[in-house]
């Protein structure tokens, strides 16, 4: 239940003291694929004389070029979300990883249609993790205030990575359970602060 | 009415006077050597026959308070003491004899408790005649009569503390004597004790009894007479005049608790319990307690209590909540490490520093045997710190923990834990560096052997074999052993040269071999290892990179793939010492010859290549310093000056250096040179500046050279830079000044106004403004101002020119508009007629140009020695800014459009330019003014505004930055900003917001919330209950961002998330209350 995970939250006794972490430097990032070639920053710093006429010359801004949103995309916005219980990322703590994204239409039937689904799995650092809950919740909330209206969220556990996860389950998929959790004070204070360090 | 009684009545009241009447009376008894006797005081009378005088003796003084000093009411007595105060405290301190302080002393002691009594025994005891023996009877007195201090006001409370310490600090000797009535007498006197201002003082007591009595009777009571104390949470009101701070508390407590090792029984467990305070306040104040109680107690004292302390920190360190209480642990740690280590010079496990370390080093390597997992990382830490900490401690740790790593590393079942545990080797190669230093490091080498090098074979195999043997895409994981082969190598006295070279080897091919993987991440750290190891061992670059660098550079530019490029940039990336500098100078300088000489020579971009890369180290040395440099002024400006003016007259065997790219970075080259060089060869170049070195029959000079080819004109280029690196007095000695400017200035004007290459153009014009503002003189200053004037009259329509004669002009203007011209006001007023002008080309073309004015340039700067006056863009901003806002009015304001549709955004544009250039400090006063003008730039709404409205938002977003949302708010511009951001933000086709200025105007957006207290204002003090004034758009912002999250472009979806989030999270319905 949603209302017992927050008295959890009181407690001081952590549950996980010692999870493993990845290196900041090793998860997955967007190459920026530059356009300007060899990006050798000495040779650019001396401008070429003929670019000192040209003061407005935003060439490789047009309004042509789409970037769809992408699982990178979504990662980049959950994977500095901090975990509750340390002051470490859910990217570094692989609870959340690029390949338990997804994005599907909504509606496969309608190909015209908008609707996006953007699937999620949480892989809590421990089976029995009580936090698992308000993890969830964290990244449904980022995710909703992050994502046009075109997209639905489907944010759950991953598959025998919980004890309890069909349960936890249940209550991030059950909207009003959702909505009423998010009327609560200290639950959205601990949300808030988890997603402080979003970048 | 008696002296006394005068001074009884105005003492209450008028204390200036009551002293004045105690002086008069003390003066009295002064003037006259023996004021006691009767027969004196009929001396004095005829002396000075005055009614206070004759009383004036002390017995008198004394008998005349007769009637009051058993007075009932404790007032009254208190005043008559405080009169017989008054009037010693007057005395010169030798007037007293030793019998009248003794008759004194006990006197005040049988009155203590009156008023005044204090006062006087704290002016008795200053006296030189009081002794020891008076001492201790005031000190019995204080101890047997203020049982009950801590009733009386807290000012009585002050004087008697001060009294004590008074005693404390004149007769220390008789006070210690007293032994433990004084101890006692003390603690009990204090004992309850609650105001800042007294604890200051008691504390302060407290400490000289700790630490010079014999406390051993007593220790517990006086430990806790202080640290009943702990931890201090008090708060001082606001406007506190005695400004005493709870730090100032804290220092002194603290100082109490570790003034002595006999207290460590009792303060040491005491601390460490107050770390299971829920508080990380009480928890730092403990932590810095126990540092002062180590940095304080000897080294056995401390070795008792060390595994203590261990046991309780490492929790602490291990699950550290707080990082500053991590960090304050480490440096506990740290230091009991570093007391321990006090006169160690033969190394066993016998030392109670190496009993120290085994449950450290144990519980570290315990650790370690998941060192992927979170508490790896504190275990690192603290093995960091206490290897750290001395040469023993280091050798300790080295030979305990070392081992086990390479066995877990042979048996790791994964890179993730061997790179943690390469990790944990380069925390203790750094340790290594912080007791042995490194190669550069100067002073004496340690007697102690480095415990590394048992392991040395060992490491150089493990590290090599991960840095040349793992897979390519494993970057991070050879970062790592890449650093840890960095750090072993600028260790002093630890790898041979041969050593280090296999290293140096190592890198090179990374660099010249490896394909390029992701962000490049290890190539980066291969230059920036090279560099580092170039300052040590400067000799292995040159021996073993270089030639391998250099071998990889080709004859000529070939094909399209420019793959000299990086290696050129590692070259001069590692080349900034001197030695190899040289060396690089003298091979890319042979390459360079060769490549002039050709007759097929490939692209331009080779050549030039290779001039940058001199370019960027010269830039990166101290030139001036340069024991080479007339070596580089030989051989570049004069050798290569040359060859560009036979290039010109086409003379050159290719036509290198006659590209204007390569004339520029060549001329860069010659400009920074000839900053550098003697003033004997700044002469040189004086006279050279057009002839380029070059004889009359080989080349003719540029200027009044009426037929010169384009090849010609290019040599501007080469005479731009030299000129700018001239010192500002070579003015008269320049060629073609005599009799004065002029001419040569009308000659450049004219090539300038008629010029089509825009390289020559962009010479001509900085030509042209480097003559008339740094060579001509001030009395010569008319030639310019009218060469503007005639350039401004000679239009063939009215107010119609081309391109690069507005150019022409805005340069000009510049160039006298920073020197502060006389004619600067009429100057600027002429160009705006240029911006009205009806001509739609023309006024648009001079709104661009206003940018020029100020904007920073590499020749025309303070670099170079232009005249750039501070107060130039005040005056053009004050001149401006109130002309463009009033015509801009007038257009707006105009009923029938009179005037052609293109004047107000042209005038919008040069107000942009204008910003853009100006420091925001200067445009805050303006702002009411300005806003309107701005908000009507992001108006414009059409594809060729881009640029105005770029700049708009970039002025914008600094004002918001630096003066938050109140200044917006004050001018009332809130709503109709907010309107026009949010306006800007949609990706419309019809709108013409490219994708950069959505971003800029979220930038602003989220710079709104983000910034809704006013600057200087902490984040968490005590902002006014108002209500933001942001909450009435709030919800109209949510809206429309949340539509904006489906841009098409990333960059601008990311804009949106961070401006949604500040707002969600920082405009809020109510203040949020503290509590």
């Amino acid at each position: 239940m949603i209302p017992a995970t927050t008295t959890t939250l009181t407690m001081t006794e952590i549950q996980n003291s010692n999870p493993t972490i990845l290196d900041a430097a090793d998860l997955p990032t967007r190459l920026r694929s530059s356009p300007k070639t060899a990006d050798h920053g000495l040779f650019t710093a001396v401008p070429l004389p003929a670019d000192f006429d040209s003061a407005s010359s935003d060439s490789d801004d047009d309004n042509l070029m789409e970037e769809p949103i992408d699982e990178q995309e979504i990662y980049d916005l959950i994977s500095t979300i901090s975990d509750p219980e340390h002051p470490i990322s859910l990217g570094e703590l692989a609870v959340v990883s690029l390949p338990d994204i997804a994005i599907k239409p909504t509606l496969p039937q309608v190909p015209e249609s908008p609707l996006q689904t953007v699937t999620v799995l949480i892989t809590p650092t421990i089976t029995h993790c009580s936090l698992a809950t308000v993890i969830g919740l964290g990244v449904r909330v980022r995710l909703e205030q992050s994502l046009p209206s075109r997209f639905r969220m489907d944010v759950r556990i991953k598959e025998g990575t919980h004890s309890t996860g069909d349960e936890v389950n249940k209550q991030l998929a059950d909207k009003e359970r959702v909505a009423a959790a998010l009327e609560n004070g200290a639950l959205m204070g601990v949300i808030a602060k988890m997603m402080e360090t979003c970048q | 009415m008696s002296a006394l009684q005068t001074f009884m009545l105005v003492v209450d009241h008028d204390k200036e006077e009551a002293k004045r009447i105690a002086e008069g009376i003390a003066h009295g008894m002064q003037h006259h050597p023996a004021l006691e006797s009767t027969r004196s005081t009929a001396l004095l009378n005829e002396i000075i026959p005055d009614v206070e005088t004759k009383k004036a003796t002390l017995i008198d003084t004394v008998q005349s308070l007769g009637e009051y000093i058993n007075d009932e009411d404790p007032i009254l007595r208190g005043k008559a003491i405080s009169y017989l105060t008054a009037v010693i405290s007057a005395l010169s301190p030798k007037y007293l004899t030793r019998q009248q302080i003794q008759v004194l002393t006990t006197f005040f002691c049988d009155r203590i408790e009156d008023g005044g009594a204090v006062a006087g025994l704290e002016v008795l005891q200053g006296l030189d005649r009081f002794n020891r023996f008076l001492a201790t009877q005031v000190a019995q007195a204080l101890f047997s009569n203020f049982q009950d201090l801590q009733s009386r006001s807290q000012t009585q409370r002050f004087h008697v503390y001060q009294l004590l310490n008074d005693l404390m600090s004149n007769h220390r000797a008789a006070m210690r004597d007293m032994g433990d009535i004084s101890l006692l007498g003390v603690v009990d006197i204090m004992t309850g004790e609650k105001d800042p201002r007294n604890l200051m003082m008691v504390f302060s007591i407290l400490k000289v009894v700790m630490v010079e009595w014999d406390i051993s009777n007593h220790t517990e009571t006086l430990f806790d007479s202080v640290y009943n104390y702990f931890p201090i949470t008090f708060r001082p009101p606001p406007n506190d005049p005695y400004g005493i701070t709870a730090q100032d508390l804290k220092g002194r407590l603290q100082d109490c608790i570790a003034s002595t090792r006999r207290f460590a029984p009792h303060a040491i467990p005491a601390l460490l319990d107050k770390l299971d305070s829920t508080s990380p306040n009480v928890k730092k104040d403990a932590l810095n307690a126990l540092i002062a109680c180590i940095q304080s107690y000897d080294p056995n004292t401390v070795s008792k209590f060390s595994i203590t302390v261990w046991e309780v920190l490492k929790f602490e360190i291990l699950n550290a909540q707080e990082e500053f209480l991590s960090e304050t642990s480490l440096e506990a740690l740290q230091l009991i490490t570093r007391r321990l280590s006090e006169g160690v010079t033969e190394i066993s496990q016998d030392l109670p520093l190496a009993k120290y370390l085994q449950p450290i080093t144990k519980e570290c390597n315990e650790q370690l045997h998941e060192p992927q997992n979170k508490q790896a990382k504190p275990a690192q830490s603290i093995l960091s710190c206490v290897s750290a900490a001395s040469p023993v401690s280091f050798t300790l740790v080295v030979q305990t923990v070392v081992a086990p790593v390479f066995t877990l590393y042979q048996e790791a079942d994964g890179i993730v834990k061997q790179k943690a545990l390469l990790e944990t080797l380069n925390v203790l190669f750094e340790a290594a560096t912080t007791i042995f230093g490194q190669w550069t490091t100067r002073g004496e080498e340690l007697a102690i052997d480095n415990p590394l090098l048992e392991f040395k074979d060992q490491l150089s195999e493990i590290l090599g074999q991960v840095l040349m043997g793992a897979a390519k895409e494993e970057v991070s994981f050879r970062v790592t052993a890449l650093k840890g082969f960095l750090r072993l190598s600028t260790l002093r006295n630890f790898f041979q040269d041969n050593e280090i070279g296999l290293f140096v080897q190592y890198l090179d091919e990374i660099l010249l071999k490896e394909e390029s993987v992701g962000r490049d991440d290890l190539k980066k750290e291969a230059i920036a290892a090279l560099a580092e190891i170039s300052k040590h061992k400067p000799r292995l670059i040159i021996d073993i990179t270089f030639p391998a660098f250099v071998a990889t550079l080709p004859e000529e530019d070939e094909g399209s793939d420019a793959l000299y490029l990086p290696t050129l940039e590692t070259l001069a990336q590692i080349s900034v010492e001197r030695d190899i500098f040289e060396t690089l100078f003298r091979r890319l300088f042979s390459k360079l010859s060769i490549l002039l000489q050709k007759e097929q020579p490939g692209s331009v971009a080779y050549p030039r290549a290779i001039l940058v890369t001199m370019l960027y180290v010269m830039q990166q040395r101290n030139m001036e310093q340069d024991q080479s440099i007339d070596l580089y002024y030989s051989k570049i400006v004069v050798g290569l000056c040359r060859d560009v003016a036979a290039s010109a007259s086409g003379m050159a065997k290719n036509r290198i250096l006659n590209d204007p790219t390569v004339l520029d970075t060549l001329g860069r080259l010659c400009n920074l040179l000839v900053r550098s060089v003697s003033t004997e060869k700044q002469e040189q170049v004086t006279e050279n500046v057009y002839t380029l070195f070059a004889t009359s029959d080989e080349f003719v000079p540029l200027p009044f050279n009426q037929n010169a080819t384009a090849d010609q004109e290019r040599t501007i280029i080469i005479s731009t830079y030299l000129l700018a690196g001239l010192p500002k007095d070579s003015g008269s000695r320049l060629p073609y000044v005599t009799p004065d400017m002029s001419a040569l200035l009308l000659d450049l004007v004219n090539r300038s106004v008629s010029s089509t290459e825009p390289a020559i153009h962009q010479s001509y014009l900085r030509h042209l403004a480097l003559l008339v503002n740094k060579f001509l003189s001030k009395q010569d200053l008319p030639i310019a101002e009218q060469l503007f004037d005639s350039l401004q009259g000679q239009s063939t329509e009215p107010n119609s020119f081309n391109h690069a004669t507005i150019r022409t002009i805005f340069w000009l203007a510049k160039a006298l508009v920073l020197r502060l011209a006389p004619t600067t006001t009429h100057i600027l007023t002429s160009l705006l007629t240029l911006v009205s002008s009806p001509d739609q080309q023309t006024s648009v073309t001079a709104a661009q140009s206003f940018s020029i004015i100020l904007s920073e340039d590499d020749i025309l700067s303070s670099t170079n020695g232009a005249t750039i006056r501070l107060l130039c863009r005040q005056k053009l901003f004050t001149t401006v800014i109130p002309l463009i806002s009033s015509r801009i009015r007038e257009v707006n304001t105009e009923t029938e459009s009179i005037t052609p549709p293109h004047i107000k955004p042209a005038h919008l544009t040069a107000l942009s330019g204008i910003l853009s250039t100006i420091p925001t400090s200067l445009v805050m006063p303006e702002l009411p003014t300005l806003l309107p003008l701005l908000l009507q730039s992001l108006d414009l709404q059409t594809s060729n505004s881009t640029a105005v409205r770029k700049a708009t938002l970039d002025t914008l977003a600094v004002i918001i930055r630096d003066n938050g949302v109140t200044v917006i708010d004050q001018t009332g511009h809130v709503q109709s900003l907010i309107t026009r951001l949010l306006k800007t933000t949609t990706s419309d086709k019809t709108a013409f917001n490219t994708p950069r200025l959505r971003a800029d105007a979220l930038k602003c957006l989220n710079l709104l919330a983000a910034n809704q207290s006013p600057p200087g204002t902490a984040p968490n003090a005590r902002a006014p209950p108002v209500i933001s004034p942001l909450l009435p758009v709030k919800a109209q912002v949510l809206r429309s961002l949340r539509v904006v999250l489906d841009d098409p472009r990333r960059d601008v979806r990311k804009a949106a998330v961070d401006a949604r989030g500040a707002w969600l999270r920082g405009v809020d319905d109510a203040p949020e209350e503290e509590d």
